[in-house]
């Protein structure tokens, strides 16, 4: 790789990676910028107040740099503080937290070796949820932000059920498609609504018989992947998702499972495991 | 009752291969009552295996950050399945071994045993067949029992197919109102303890084998179509109760949700006064969230499923963080008035306690 010429001076890199902390002007130095409202009137109370706050949140050496009244009886405040604790990002890094993402033209290329027909993806905005953005933007041709949703890619057969959708349609509808993945998008998050949503989903897959067939991915505002893998799911996306991240997460998962049954056998609706679940002919034709 | 001293819940495991925790909400105290059973277990030197279904042990909650979360010890020479880079981030000496193949949103679990005593946190498989063949390694490497954490409301775990005995979590978290969390916990053991399917008078044996084709009709006993009873269409239930006029017993493979309840109670004339048998296989398959197994059979809709669960203990949680608490003694005994036997305890209690000492 050729010498970077950047304008900027190439900081030391001797940064003990199991133990970082945030840097501002010099690594390693703590700092740390943060934004809140107190619902207290402006004025010098109120600024001590959110100091004494930053101190017991643990900073050192809090400052305030800016307030001002939001309204009557709110202060908003922009605070510097020095943070103590440090985190091991070493043993994150290590231990596969991180998927590969691919571009669009490599996931079509990885799904075409590794898979060899097209996956099958059904989404929905869950329960009461009214909101289709997130589904829609992962979903739809248009996608968003000048990437296509998965709609628009050749390795995928997309089903966007849209909104409302209740859990057990949305397991039923898989089932019939013979789907590889579920995606479902949770925007709605008072009294953690989402919380109990999603793992009605979950819980009616595995009641199902089918958490082994199908991929579950859950995406929203307030997801993680620490909340994913607690309510039973196989990945969660989160703000700043594109939908190649969860294309490429779903192709290579789908790959490693084709792997995990031994050689691949693509179409394989009901591999022993299951109970002679769903038997061609007993569908009614609704 | 509640004044004699309490039994260890140790020893109420004892036979159990792979229990299973089960919490009824987040903060009902299930990590707690993980800590007691590994103390108790450690100091009678009894080696175990622990995995979790979710994610536990975390130092706070993943929900709300304010709350600090209890910390799983675990002793020397127990196994451990989690994630690689949990055990790595423990900085606890463990010896690794077996990958298993099993990917979670946190990396590969793999099972290990400690070289020394610490607090791991602990996230395993989140799917249920994954989970049993997690603990069945466990068992094979020398565990005596196997604790299987679950995690929010996530019922798989506490499955037959997965485990052979239950410890519920409940507590002040779920409602101002001591009632409200008396009630709230006795709906919730009911459908834990929806009772096994008797078999219809007259009628052919009922086994586990019921992959009949749907429709399929056996002296009484209709399997239902998954995909009905998944989309649980009122006029698509009301057909079918008209289909099979005499029909008093219903079969679903797998999930049985309220709207398909709902369907069957709103379908009066085709229901025509009969006496419904919804039979489920396990009472993890039965999704009930605004009324209780009562409430249906005292419609005249008694759910039934093929295999049971055992339920070993309830603990409760008398405090709710950041919020109320209610008096320990007092929350157990109106719990064991509306439940009848299983175990109440609480951990954190000096009653309790004091059997340690």
């Amino acid at each position: 790789m050729p010498e970077q010429s950047s304008r900027w001076p190439i900081p030391d890199r001797s940064v003990d990676l199991s133990r970082v902390k945030p840097y501002a002007d010099h690594l390693g130095d703590g700092i740390v910028q943060m934004s809140f409202t107190l619902p207290v009137p402006y004025g010098l109370a109120a600024r001590k107040a959110a100091q004494e706050l930053a101190a017991k949140m643990g900073f050192e050496h809090p400052e305030v740099v800016h307030y001002q009244e939001l309204t009557d009886g709110y202060t908003y405040f922009v605070m510097f503080g020095e943070a103590t604790q440090t985190v091991d990002y070493a043993s994150m890094s290590d231990e596969g937290f991180d998927v590969e993402y691919m571009s669009e033209d490599e996931i079509e290329d990885f799904a075409g070796r590794e898979i060899g027909r097209p996956v099958v993806v059904v989404g929905a905005a869950t329960g009461t949820d009214t909101h289709s953005v997130g589904i829609d933007a992962m979903l739809n041709l248009k996608g968003f932000h000048g990437h296509h949703g998965l709609e628009g890619y050749k390795a995928f057969e997309t089903h966007n059920l849209g909104s409302q959708v209740p859990n057990s349609v949305l397991v039923s509808r898989a089932i019939d498609l013979d789907a590889d993945a579920i995606l479902v998008s949770q925007t709605v998050t008072q009294q953690n609504l989402h919380i109990a949503n999603l793992t009605e989903l979950v819980e009616i897959v595995e009641a199902e018989g089918k958490r082994k067939q199908l991929i579950l991915t859950c995406g929203g505002p307030r997801v993680s992947n620490e909340l994913a893998k607690e309510l039973g799911f196989d990945a969660g996306f989160s703000k700043g998702t594109y939908p190649y991240h969860v294309a490429s997460f779903i192709v290579r998962e789908l790959a490693a499972r084709m792997d995990d049954s031994g050689p691949a056998h693509p179409s394989a609706s009901s591999n022993g495991a299951a109970p002679a679940s769903g038997a061609a002919g007993t569908r009614t034709d609704g | 009752m509640a004044s004699a001293a309490p039994p260890r819940l140790s020893d109420l495991l004892a036979g159990t291969r792979a229990l299973a925790l089960a919490g009824l909400a987040k903060n009902t105290g299930k990590t707690e009552t993980l800590a007691a059973i590994l103390r108790e277990h450690a100091a009678a030197g009894r080696l175990v295996g622990v995995t979790s279904i979710g994610r536990d042990g975390e130092e706070h909650d993943v929900i709300d950050a304010r709350i600090a979360k209890p910390r799983v010890r675990l002793q020397q020479g127990g196994l451990v399945a989690t994630t690689g880079a949990l055990l790595r981030s423990s900085g606890v000496a463990h010896e690794r071994l077996l990958q298993t193949g099993v990917r979670t949103p946190l990396g590969e679990v793999v099972l290990a045993r400690l070289s020394q005593a610490g607090t791991v946190e602990v996230a395993g498989p989140s799917a249920a067949a994954d989970l049993r063949t997690v603990s069945d390694a466990m068992l094979e490497l020398g565990a005596e029992q196997v604790l299987i954490d679950g995690s929010i409301d996530r019922r798989a775990a506490s499955s037959p197919a997965v485990a052979d005995g239950l410890v519920m979590a409940t507590g002040a978290i779920l409602g101002e109102d001591i009632e409200a969390v008396v009630t709230a916990t006795s709906d919730a053991v009911d459908l834990v303890r929806l009772p096994a399917a008797s078999a219809p008078a007259g009628a052919g044996r009922a086994d586990a084998t019921t992959g009949a084709p749907a429709g399929a009709e056996d002296d009484g006993r209709v399997v239902v179509d998954r995909r009905l009873a998944l989309n649980a269409e009122p006029a698509q239930i009301a057909a079918l109760l008209r289909e099979h006029p005499r029909a008093g017993t219903f079969v679903l493979d797998g999930a049985l949700g309220e709207r398909f309840l709902e369907g069957l109670l709103a379908a009066r004339s085709e229901r025509a006064g009969r006496e419904l048998r919804i039979v489920a296989g396990d009472p993890t398959k039965v999704f009930l969230s605004s009324r209780g197994p009562r409430w249906y059979a005292r419609q005249g809709v008694s759910i039934e499923v093929l295999q049971t669960i055992s339920l070993k203990a309830i603990t409760v949680n008398p405090v709710a963080p950041q919020s109320h608490r209610f008096d320990s003694q007092t929350l157990r005994e109106l719990i064991e008035a509306a439940v009848s036997d299983v175990p109440i305890l609480d951990v954190l209690d000096d009653s309790y306690l004091a059997l340690a000492k």
